[in-house]
């Protein structure tokens, strides 16, 4: 990697100072220190963030909950009230990575995480998000890619959190400038949509401080199909919540990740599922919903069918028990 | 006729590795470990175009790199480079960072060439070529026996499939490398290798310097599988950066060094027509088969790394074939011995296409290979492995296990046909008056339990316990041995070791007058000895080791047949390599076996992409290699055969797995997916689920 500058911020205000223009927040490191060692990002200096106070912790409110932008995985997934309150988002947690990469990585780096195109990824390679001319994957091997895009490039968003928080309709809180914006995960991943070079919303300097998730849904639950058992990133991930009563879906919603740039969400079908009993046949016309307009490509329309399942089977399983 | 003790108490018995503990607490140093006096990182800078014409390599900033204490050429300053990945220089420092700065510091001015890198665009006539000199592929003969035409008209039943299987990647533990060090004296090398005689000879070769200048050393090594038995580009330029840089040199590779250079196993194309009489006779076979070895099986496919061509119709006793194949040239790195060459994909393409008959014929699989495998172990070890197995009780219709998720059976058989001894092998033994003694033996251990192995035989032979007798491996120094690879290394030392031992109670009688001095007599005998040691030596000799081994295997698998995912549930091996050395460390290679094959059926695939000619998976994100939530139940039952001697096991225990997954998956989603690794995209494809799509 090259060279650069390192220091230790101890207030968000400090961070954003020694971070200026061209620096890089440090946290977990996992994905960040894989883009400097591949030259696949500069940036300078690193300013570690996690001596930032108070970033580090899981609270539970009566209508919200609130996560640390420096919680680990590890911590989510081993939580026991999150595990119930939040169910879709203990078993989101649960798959992520590594236990090793779990015990480090944190809910920041996991939702700021940068594409896992492969063509991205490839050190000699100059894609479209790299500022080159063109989308190899759109023409060549796209397997892992997009159903979904705005822009020309079909590099999909793989932070299985953001699907569920978006599930669960949590909101990301960034600082920009000392001051607070309240983002919704669309909101958060909106700019990927549409443009090519972004893998999210945030400018340099912006800082994830932490996730609110609203208590509203008890029932979520989230699923994912990978190649392997573990340790694999999802083909497509779905998470769903919502809350049930009297048998009765409220408030639903349904998102799906590795499927397009930002949390693939259809306002219609939680619209359509809103006040309805869940059933086989109700999951599947609203998964058809959900799966309107998807543009398969080559080598991804199998994601098609495997989306369709993990959309049925993650809304049955809000049922439960109950 | 020497042969093998009748009662044993440690030979096919379970001894745990005697540098187990060793190897776990860290104390034993794999060859990646050493750390010479003085020594520097060593890196190699690689072509990033897949062809190219290189005009210029100036290496003059490179050597300003604070750091920076050498920096040599792979080859000149002009060459063609063929592949993505292919070595152009190579600069020694005094840390990591220093040697990647230098690396990206290196001008190197090319004009790229047209390329191409998939099999199929290689094949046609207008294709860029690989070599100027030729085409990349050359419509091949056909090899007759018999009169296939009519033979298939006798058919009651004929199957045509097509099966293919990708590029596997040699991925060991510890990537290539060396740590080498040049002085007046020569050159020592301390080598991650499967051949340390072969590293040598290779060394000497290239850096013109006699054999006796030469020295390999390779206490522990991390996995070969066929890939390490050269010096290899890497340890050349090692050895070529200590002499510049006066110092020795560690060059070990890293995981994307090891994904572009240093081997792989060919694809497979294979389009099989198979035709039986009605009670499942083979009658005709009709091979076409093509596959890459990248830009060619290269000068360093030591151990039979060859072509792309495949054993056909293997196994089975087909009285009228034809066999068409050939190699297609592409630009990608080269093939190289790789775990039981050609039989791995051999074994999926016959085995799938016997199951596909087994269905068209309504009969069982396995009474169908009991037909037409004419090899009389195999048939006892299937009818071993039907009982322990449950076949007949699981065995349903294809496609008719009920529900969304649908299990499973299958089946395959291995051969290797080497894995017999070489028989070029000599060892030494050093006893000592207070009874210690030291074997020495020139062969390396590839992580099989080489140095277990010598210990249990020695043992049983006189008398004493494994964890008595001292063994030392891995130097040049030592009486030569074999390469460790095609499953040689046991029946070449097991013998060599028995004629140390016989020799050596022969002296200990000579000298000492007991008459036995095995045993309690071990100890008396030693110390008539004197004041001097005895060394003895001895090498193989005749009647204690044979060749084949062979084996079956079988799965079962789950398959969603929503999602595509395949879960493996429980895998058999039931095999046979002669006599049993250790039972502990045959089933270790057996699991390892099994879980390659594992790789190879289900996740592992170079992929190249035809737009830029780059290797896109060249790391364990998305080059998929098992991990320990995927591995089932593994279930071993080996078949002693004292009368045969000792024979290899490394190669046989990876051929079948794919297969009999393979045939397992087909069995239970009822349709046949071809091509391996077998995805979740590739079922969903085969079950008809995938929506066409519209460019």
């Amino acid at each position: 990697m090259k060279a650069f500058q390192y220091a230790t911020a101890h207030s968000p205000d400090s961070a954003r100072q020694l971070v200026a223009d061209n620096g890089a927040y440090l946290a977990g490191g996992n994905d960040l220190l894989g883009l400097l060692k591949e030259y696949l990002v500069t940036a300078d200096p690193l300013v570690n963030i996690k001596s930032l106070p108070g970033l580090n912790k899981i609270e539970d409110g009566r209508k919200a909950w609130t996560i640390g932008a420096l919680v680990t995985i590890a911590q989510i997934e081993n939580h026991a009230d999150i595990k119930k309150t939040f169910p879709g988002l203990h078993e989101a947690a649960s798959e992520i990575a590594s236990l090793q990469i779990r015990n480090v990585a944190t809910v920041g780096g996991n939702l700021a995480q940068h594409s896992r195109c492969w063509y991205f990824r490839q050190r000699d390679v100059k894609c479209l998000k790299k500022h080159g001319d063109l989308c190899y994957a759109r023409s060549s091997e796209n397997r892992y890619h997009s159903l979904f895009t705005g822009n020309d490039c079909i590099s999909p968003v793989v932070s299985s959190l953001a699907t569920t928080f978006a599930a669960l309709d949590a909101s990301a809180i960034v600082l920009r400038d000392g001051k607070e914006l309240r983002w919704s995960m669309a909101e958060l991943y909106a700019e990927a949509w549409k443009n090519p070079y972004a893998h999210n919303s945030l400018q340099p300097g912006d800082l994830i401080v932490r996730v609110e998730i609203p208590t509203a849904r008890s029932r979520s639950a989230y699923m994912q199909i990978s190649d392997k058992h573990a340790f694999d990133w999802a083909l497509v991930s779905c998470a769903a919540a919502a809350e049930i009563a009297d048998g009765k879906m409220k408030s639903p919603r349904v998102a799906l990740g590795s499927i397009s740039p930002v949390p693939h969400q259809s306002e219609a079908a939680n619209s359509f599922l809103d006040g309805k009993v869940l059933d086989d046949a109700t999951a599947t016309q609203a998964a058809d919903m959900i799966l309107k307009d998807a543009k398969p490509l080559e080598h991804n329309a199998y994601k098609m069918p495997m989306a369709q399942a993990l959309i049925r089977r993650t809304l049955l399983k809000l049922k439960g028990d109950a | 006729m020497p042969s093998w003790p009748a009662e044993t108490k440690y030979i096919s018995h379970a001894t745990t590795r005697v540098d187990g503990a060793a190897k776990v607490t860290g104390k034993a140093r794999y060859s990646s470990d050493i750390q010479a006096n003085g020594w520097l990182y060593g890196m190699i800078l690689r072509s990033k175009w897949p062809a190219a014409k290189i005009t210029d390599i100036n290496l003059e900033q490179a050597l300003k790199v604070p750091g920076i204490k050498a920096a040599v050429l792979a080859r000149s300053k002009e060459f063609t480079v063929r592949y993505y990945g292919e070595e152009l220089a190579a600069v020694a420092g005094t840390s990591k960072q220093a040697c990647l700065d230098a690396l990206r510091a290196i001008e190197v001015t090319a004009q790229p060439l047209p390329f191409v890198v998939n099999e199929n665009d290689a094949k046609k006539a207008d294709a860029p070529r690989v070599w100027e000199n030729g085409p990349n592929y050359k419509e091949p003969n056909a090899r007759d026996r018999g009169d296939v035409t009519a033979a298939f008209g006798q058919c009651a039943a004929v199957i045509e499939g097509f099966y293919s299987t990708p590029v596997q990647t040699h991925n060991s533990m510890e990537t290539h490398g060396n740590t080498a060090s040049w002085t007046d004296d020569g050159v020592t090398a301390w080598s991650s290798t499967q051949g340390i005689s072969s590293v040598r000879d290779g060394l000497a070769g290239s850096l013109r310097l006699e054999h006796s200048k030469v020295r390999v050393i390779t206490e522990y090594m991390g996995g070969g599988f066929g890939a390490k038995f050269g010096a290899g580009v890497e340890g050349v330029l090692a050895a070529k950066l200590s002499r510049e840089a006066k110092a020795p040199v560690r060059l070990m590779l890293t995981r994307f060094d090891e994904a572009l250079a240093v081997g792989n196993r060919p694809s497979s194309f294979q389009k099989i027509k198979l035709g039986a009489a009605a009670d499942g006779t083979l009658l005709a076979f009709d091979l076409e088969n093509y596959g890459t070895a990248g830009i060619g099986a290269g000068g360093d496919a030591g151990g039979g790394g060859g072509g792309a061509d495949i054993p056909a119709p293997y196994l089975y006793k087909v009285a009228n074939t034809r066999v068409k194949q050939a190699a297609v040239a592409v630009n990608a790195g080269s093939a190289r011995a790789f775990r039981a060459p050609g039989n791995p994909p051999a074994s999926f393409g016959i085995e799938s296409a016997m199951d596909d008959l087994a269905v068209k014929l309504g009969m069982d699989p396995v009474e169908l290979r009991l037909k037409n495998d004419p090899n009389p172990i195999r048939q006892r070890e299937y009818k071993l492995g039907v009982e322990k197995f449950g076949w007949k009780e699981k065995y349903r219709k294809p496609g008719s296990s009920p529900g969304v998720v649908k299990t499973g059976i299958g089946c395959a058989g291995a051969a290797w046909p080497a894995g017999g001894p070489s028989k070029n092998t000599h060892g030494e033994a050093q006893i000592n008056p207070d009874g210690t003694i030291e074997f020495r033996l020139g062969v390396q251990d590839i992580g099989t339990g080489t140095r277990t192995v010598i210990a249990v035989v020695a043992a049983e032979m006189l008398g004493l316990k494994p964890e008595q007798i001292t063994v030392k491996v891995g130097d040049t120094r030592f009486p030569p041995g074999p390469g460790s690879g095609g499953s040689t290394t046991c029946p070449s030392i097991s013998p060599t070791v028995f004629d140390i031992c016989a020799k050596a109670l022969q002296q200990l009688q000579t000298q000492s007058g007991i008459a036995d001095a095995r045993g309690a007599n071990w100890f008396p005998a030693c110390k008539k000895l004197g004041v001097n040691s005895l060394t003895v030596s001895g090498q193989w000799i005749e009647g204690l080791s044979s060749n084949p081994a062979g084996g079956v295997q079988f799965a079962e698998v789950e398959v969603d047949t929503e999602t595509g995912l395949v879960t493996v549930k429980k895998m058999l091996g039931v095999h046979d390599c002669g006599l049993i050395v250790n039972q502990l460390t045959l089933e270790s290679q057996i699991n390892g076996g099994i879980i390659m094959g594992m790789g190879y059926a289900l996740y592992e695939e170079r992929v190249m992409d035809d737009l830029s000619g780059v290797m896109l998976n060249p790391n364990f994100e998305t080059y998929k290699l098992p991990g320990i939530a995927d591995v089932p139940e593994i279930e071993i039952v080996l078949i002693n055969m004292p009368e045969r001697g000792v024979i290899g096991i490394g190669e046989p225990a990876t051929v079948p797995t794919a297969g009999a997954i393979a045939n397992a998956v087909a069995n239970a989603i009822g349709v046949r997916v071809g091509s391996l690794p077998i995805t979740p995209a590739k079922v969903l494809a085969a079950l008809g689920k995938v929506p066409p799509v519209t460019a």
